[in-house]
């Protein structure tokens, strides 16, 4: 290879001014123009001198008057020509997504989770990008716990205090229906159903009545205060033995 | 695969309609309630170990960061997904557009050259000829 390049600038030397400059090395100087004989050396030269491209045709006379003629890169089937989405069949898909309107808030994707979910994470320092930066120790087996660990977690009776109370417990949004009397007239929207977990409050959607709505309410009330689960949630009722 | 999301899924909605239970029975606490609470409690730490047993089947799962981002913002991750396939479309436009375009030119040079070199032309068709066209 070296070889080549001192035939082909060895010879522009006994053409040029001396000195290293005349090779076209040397600062501001342009490289000299190759003779007409040098064409069929420079065809000759191997690919692999700094050709990124495809690879050239060997010389020859079906080549000529082409000089560096290079082999047309192989075709793919697959480019930017054919409609991808359909060739990997995300039609469907397409149209579930980008056809119908998607809903913004996270409670809409996941209606049966309870709690304040459309507040941002970071707020209450529950993101799902501190569990990447910080991950938790796992490894660990989960045991049960015994008695002895289970008396860590005696609790005093009473109420939580204000701060704490219903912190991560969204009230069912059913309560605030008396709120939103115009939405109701004309049918609920979707995003204003409750996130309530209760399956049998999920089956409820319609409210015409004033007087419908209160009695449901009572109902509610009174099938909370007898319920073991649910020992006056409002915080407003008085602490009863109803448990008992 | 969607069996193991089902499976997944079921234990953490149990999870965490379990958790919500015991957020209740904590929010105004009784004595008689202890046993409750304890039994709660056993109950939330044999869901994780069901979670658990369930991460073994979704190790191969890859969930994108940007989805995270998505829902630490409280925002419906199906909009990640819709922008993700319009992007991915108008991507493809612009590559469709850009061939189409690169096309015309090619087919206009090799006749505005054919008119100026015609016999040089000629003889690079029969060139080209031999390969297979873009």
């Amino acid at each position: 290879m070296t070889e080549m390049f001192s035939t082909l600038f060895g010879q522009n030397e006994a053409q040029g001014p001396p000195g290293s400059s005349s090779l076209g090395f040397g600062p501001g100087k342009p490289p000299p123009p190759l003779p007409q004989n040098q064409a069929s050396m420079t065809g000759q030269m191997p690919p692999q001198l700094g050709d990124e491209g495809p690879a050239l045709r060997k010389p020859g006379a079906m080549n000529e008057p082409f000089y560096l003629l290079r082999e047309l890169p192989v075709g793919n089937e697959l480019t930017g020509n054919t409609n991808l989405i359909t060739h990997y069949n995300l039609e469907h898909a397409y149209n579930k997504f980008c056809g119908k309107k998607v809903k913004e808030k996270l409670s809409n994707f996941l209606p049966e989770l309870p709690g304040m979910i459309d507040c941002p994470g970071a707020q209450e320092g529950s993101s799902l990008r501190s569990l990447i930066d910080k991950p938790p120790v796992c490894g660990n087996s989960f045991s049960p716990l015994t008695g002895a660990l289970l008396t860590g977690f005696r609790l005093h009776t009473g109420p939580l205090p204000e701060q704490y109370r219903l912190m991560h417990i969204q009230p069912p949004k059913k309560k605030s229906k008396h709120k939103h009397k115009h939405h109701r007239q004309q049918d609920p929207l979707p995003q204003e159903t409750p996130s309530d977990t209760d399956p049998k409050k999920k089956k409820k959607k319609r409210d015409d009545d004033p007087d419908r709505k209160k009695k449901k309410k009572d109902k509610k009330k009174k099938k909370n205060r007898h319920s073991p689960d649910h020992p006056g949630l409002a915080g407003s009722q008085p602490n009863s033995n109803s448990l008992r | 695969m969607a069996e193991k999301f089902d499976n997944l899924e079921e234990h953490l909605e149990k999870f965490i309609e379990n958790i919500r239970q015991l957020g209740i029975i904590v929010s105004d606490f009784q004595p008689s309630s202890q046993a409750g609470l304890n039994q709660k409690l056993n109950l939330m730490i044999s869901g994780l170990q069901d979670i658990e047993k369930c991460r073994q089947q979704l190790h191969e799962i890859n969930v994108p960061l940007e989805v995270f981002e998505y829902i630490d913002q409280g925002r419906n991750p199906q909009l990640y997904t819709k922008e993700c396939l319009e992007r991915a479309l108008a991507r493809n436009e612009q590559v469709k557009g850009k061939i189409d375009t690169m096309t015309k030119f090619k087919s206009l040079l090799v006749s505005e050259l054919g008119k100026v070199f015609p016999e040089e032309m000629v003889k690079y068709k029969a060139i080209h000829g031999e390969d297979a066209p873009s």
